[in-house]
């Protein structure tokens, strides 16, 4: 998460925004975000669906899986990763998405 | 900025305190490193610094998502846990871009595992890569371990972004510290320069 603290600027750059998404209810969330001074939006989901939904809530397991999700502005999702974030993977994945809609601005990039 | 049209990065996230651990292991892989004449170390064709004396042993420091730092480390005498360590840091804990409040973030996860209170010793402002950064020593001790460790962390900037370096000096409660391994690791960050731009800065 810090990963992606430290990133947010570029994000911006790129016109991309973070959220994450946690089974954990909205109290344990806010203490973890205080801890790790994260600034961007945490999403409770105690029931689950919305990782149901993008396939990483495993089966009898109170938690989500780790999962990376890219959506574009049209909600298609455009990049899946399990396990911990590649920081610079994902950043050259949303440079690449960027540099496509400033080619094509209805494709959502940061004109 | 158009308001609706960005893209959205989605983390499915498994809540738990231990993100950004860091994991020392020895040297294991091909050799990273050539040798100058002027007698510094190239590391990877990347950073160019002044080695400790040869009695300290390479380490690399794996820091996740394919980054792996260095450092060194040495045995001292006297009884468990006398050892020094030392690294470079190109993603200390924390996320701020100002030094004092990287800090902050920083003594919140340093040697976590450790569970110590730490006493700020020094603060202070340095020159380090060629720019102003901020140098903090502290001590920590363990009372039920019988354990303290000095330790010794330095800010400064790469581009946009805070890189660092720190070392660490463990001591069995009654043990002294070795001032000398202070004086090498200044050595090595005042040595240190980077020779090409990192990833964020080519982005």
């Amino acid at each position: 998460m810090e990963g992606h603290q430290r990133n947010l600027y570029l994000y911006e750059r790129f016109n991309a925004r973070v959220l994450g998404v946690s089974r954990d209810d909205v109290i344990t969330l806010k203490y973890w975000a205080k801890d790790l001074d994260l600034t961007f939006p945490l999403l409770s989901n105690v029931t689950s669906f919305l990782g149901v939904s993008v396939g990483a809530q495993p089966d009898g397991r109170p938690i989500f899986s780790r999962r990376t999700i890219i959506i574009d502005h049209k909600g298609i999702i455009r990049y899946v990763r399990d396990g911990s974030p590649e920081y610079k993977d994902i950043l050259l994945f949303l440079k690449k998405l960027n540099e496509e809609g400033r080619s094509n601005p209805a494709a959502g990039g940061k004109p | 900025m158009k308001g609706k049209t960005f893209f959205i990065l989605c983390l499915f996230l498994m809540v738990a305190l231990l993100a950004g651990c860091t994991t020392f292991q020895t040297e294991k892989k091909g050799v990273p490193y050539r040798l100058t004449a002027q007698g510094t170390v190239i590391w990877e064709d990347e950073f160019e610094f002044l080695p400790p004396p040869p009695d300290w042993k390479l380490l690399r420091v794996e820091v996740g998502e394919n980054d792996i730092n260095f450092g060194f480390t040495r045995s001292d005498p006297g009884r468990f846990p006398s050892m020094t360590s030392f690294a470079y840091d190109e993603e200390p804990f924390g996320c701020s871009t100002k030094f004092e409040e990287r800090e902050k973030e920083f003594f919140k996860r340093f040697l976590f595992n450790a569970i110590l209170q730490f006493q700020v010793l020094e603060k202070k402002k340095v020159q380090v890569l060629g720019a102003e950064g901020l140098a903090v020593t502290v001590e920590g001790k363990d009372p039920v371990r019988g354990e303290k460790v000095m330790a010794k962390v330095i800010f400064g900037k790469r581009g946009d972004r805070v890189v660092g370096f720190y070392i660490t000096q463990w001591r069995p409660m009654d043990g002294t510290y070795d001032p000398a391994a202070f004086d090498i690791f200044d050595k090595f960050v005042s040595s240190f320069k980077f020779l090409k731009k990192s990833f964020y800065e080519m982005l």
